[in-house]
């Protein structure tokens, strides 16, 4: 394995850096890289390791494993969630190494449910105030994309031009069109050709590979691991890999002064002024139960949140081979606020293809199918095709995560998460099947079967305004502790109608930013 | 019309000498192909691991392979070797746990429909206990304190994914996924890329 870092700067342990980093993804990775071009000092703590995906990742789903959080979390709930492969990462880059590289912004209204239905919880920042890091964003990742996006405030186009429609990309467009429901070429942070930025360096066009899920070996998709981490790491900040976070030290003022972390077995502490916990929403509310800090509210770990994701797939006449290019290449947010809906929000189409593996397993656990109809079904898997929703859901106090009694490899307590989708989120998910049955049959289906689903961990560390009822503030400050802030999915207060990935970004850098401003 | 798409045996095999393959894919497929079945279980007693290997053969019946992709062998490997998919229910117990349970339910279900073991029954028989694991109705202690119809999803997932991981699979469902070296660029509809093969039952003009 190549060294992916070979002129990282280092810091001593216990020199007092102006900042430790938990976590690497699309919450740690930004505010690093802008932390460091501010001139801090800088260290990152990462619980996976830092591959070379050129040498490191292969096309086969059950290697690429490597790549999802696998120390077991416990699932309860009406509707139990999966972890692992369906939404948790590790390693530099945190789980976008396994995301789809869908970045459709959040609109305007997403952040006002409450505002306009009454419902869920609004957000204490808007649109505007993310809107620039979108701009800054989708240059910067080099988000491919159409020139005229239908939906939401008018914007200047993406920088790069769409990736090309894989076939269910053209099965959805055909079936939208007998609907007269509009579709556009989505954004996807992955390169339609190659593209520069200083920095980073040039990276090369994606080769429809179809495998972002299980990782991209060739850099086209922009996880953090080829995008913020090489500009940190440029900037003088420190990424340690394999290194598992698991306490704090505190001054008598309840201020911390290091982080204690467990590396190749070995306990050790690095001395710090400000702590910044991006480790996603199930492990950074887990490390702050564990270590009993910033809940005066007894809010962290409640409001947890995973998108309505049903999917539909049907079997094509023509041949789809649905493992080619980027999974999810149009889009329609004709649904975002239904005119029929008999619920709050809203949500969006996408086209979707799937590797092998994946839909085999989806097969068998929505189906159930077994024997040789399960044999025959996966030699039609040539010919699937799939249209899934990203669909609001609204915070309900019975979902949440808390520390069970069993513990994991590590002597730490496993977490447990109860989900259950609310009457909202059904009745969301039996309009989203009606729009998606109907556009399957437009477009030719045949044997089509649904695959109810549930995607992302979102909340638990909820931001708000006041100390009484969320975990930080605007600037994703912890209200509790003088110098610690969270800053990733779980400091959203609701779900959002969009992929989160381009927010959490937004939201890293405006807390960057902030910071920096004092 | 479903046979269609099976590629001429060999295909996969040898697709993954060539330079469409990476040499990080190739290595992992080699490897996987080259595993030899495993005939001492390091997981399941004996008598375990013949009744999981009767239930894989229900699961994903092979009888065209004189040398079936081993199943049993690779599900007692990964129990053996502790991994875990990083979740569970929280209502079920432990992976290892829920398995030896989920094996000795399956006996107790035989037993109370045929009184007899799983593995001394005709197919049909099997199938039958098989279905009454996984609608949730079988007969048992076991099943009292275990919900069938969760035992089956996380057994049934598991094994199917192993089984499709495997380069025999690929060519069965005419997949040829890992060979991407080059990228692909003919990805719309009923595209083929010159250098993917062709289906067997169409290079015989069976369509």
């Amino acid at each position: 394995m190549r060294d992916p870092t070979p002129s990282m700067r280092s810091y001593s342990p216990s020199e007092s850096v102006d900042a430790v980093v938990i976590g690497t993804g699309a919450g740690g990775a930004p505010l690093m890289a802008r932390l460091a071009s501010g001139g801090l000092s800088v260290v990152a703590l990462e619980a996976g390791r830092h591959w070379s995906p050129a040498d490191d990742f292969s096309t086969d789903e059950f290697d690429q494993n490597k790549l999802f959080w696998m120390d077991e979390r416990l699932s309860g709930g009406g509707d139990p969630i999966a972890f692992g492969k369906n939404n948790s990462g590790i390693g530099v880059g945190g789980s976008t190494l396994h995301y789809t590289a869908y970045t459709p912004r959040a609109q305007p209204d997403d952040f006002a449910l409450r505002r306009d239905f009454g419902v869920g919880a609004d957000w204490p920042i808007g649109y505007d105030d993310l809107a620039p890091y979108y701009d800054a964003l989708e240059r910067f990742l080099g988000v491919s994309g159409p020139e005229h996006y239908p939906w939401g405030p008018s914007r200047d186009p993406y920088p790069l031009q769409p990736l090309p429609l894989n076939a269910p990309a053209q099965l959805m467009k055909r079936g939208c069109a007998a609907l007269g429901i509009r579709t556009s070429p989505a954004a996807n942070a992955a390169l339609s050709g190659s593209y520069y930025q200083d920095g980073v360096g040039w990276r090369s066009a994606c080769t429809n590979r179809g495998f972002c899920q299980a990782g991209c070996s060739t850099g086209a998709k922009a996880s953090m691991d080829v995008t913020f981490i090489p500009l940190a790491i440029g900037a003088g900040a420190e990424v340690r890999s394999e290194c598992f976070a698991t306490g704090f030290e505190r001054d008598a003022g309840g201020a911390i002064t290091a982080v204690i972390y467990v590396n190749q077995g070995v306990e050790q502490r690095q001395r710090c002024r400000h702590v910044f916990l991006c480790a996603g929403a199930v492990e950074s509310p887990r490390l702050l139960l564990i270590n009993d800090l910033a809940n005066a509210s007894g809010e962290v770990g409640r409001n947890f949140m995973a998108h309505t994701g049903i999917q539909l797939w049907g079997r094509f006449a023509e041949e789809v081979r649905p493992f080619k290019g980027i999974p999810g290449a149009l889009i329609s947010e004709d649904t975002h606020r239904p005119r029929d809906a008999d619920f709050a929000g809203g949500y969006l189409l996408q086209s979707i293809g799937v590797m092998p593996l994946t839909y085999a397993g989806q097969v068998a656990r929505g189906r159930g199918l077994w024997g040789e109809p399960l044999r025959a079904h996966m030699r039609d898997y040539n010919h699937a095709a799939g249209i899934n929703i990203l669909g609001d859901c609204l915070p309900h106090a019975q979902n949440k995560l808390v520390l069970s009694d069993e513990l994991d490899a590590r002597g730490l307590p496993k977490p447990l998460i109860d989900f259950t989708n609310g009457d909202n989120e059904v009745a969301m998910t039996a309009h989203a099947e009606r729009v998606m049955r109907d556009i399957w049959s437009a477009a030719g289906a045949e044997e089509v079967w649904a695959f109810p689903r549930n995607a992302h961990t979102i909340g638990t560390c909820r931001m708000g305004t006041d100390p009484d009822d969320a975990v930080v503030d605007v600037d994703c400050r912890a209200f509790d502790v003088p110098n610690l802030s969270v800053c990733d999915n779980s400091v959203f207060p609701s779900a959002l109608a969009a992929n989160p990935a381009l927010t959490i970004m937004a939201v890293s850098l405006r807390t960057a930013d902030r910071f920096l401003e004092g | 019309m479903a046979a269609s798409e099976t590629y001429a045996p060999g295909t996969v095999r040898m697709l993954i000498e060539s330079d469409l393959v990476t040499p990080a894919t190739r290595a992992v497929l080699k490897a996987r192909l080259a595993v030899p079945p495993v005939v001492e279980p390091r997981f399941f007693s004996r008598d375990m691991f013949g009744t999981i290997g009767a239930v894989c053969d229900r699961l994903i019946p092979q009888p065209e392979r004189p040398r079936p992709v081993d199943l049993p062998g690779a599900l007692d490997t990964r129990l053996a070797d502790g991994a875990s998919d990083g979740w569970r229910y929280a209502t079920m117990p432990p992976d290892e746990e829920m398995h030896r349970m989920g094996m000795t339910g399956i006996d107790q279900a035989a037993a109370a429909i045929y009184d007899r073991t799983f593995i001394e029954l005709p197919t049909l028989e099997q199938d039958v206990v098989l279905r009454g694991v996984q609608a949730g109705t079988a007969s048992g202690s076991i099943w009292a304190e275990m919900d069938g119809a969760r035992y089956f999803e996380e057994l049934l997932s598991l094994v199917t994914e192993i089984y499709y991981a495997h380069p025999l699979a690929s060519e069965e469902i005419g997949t040829v996924a890992m060979a991407d070296a080059h990228g692909w660029q003919a990805i719309g509809l009923n595209e083929r890329e010159t250098h993917e093969p062709v289906a067997a039952a169409r290079m015989l003009g069976a369509e």
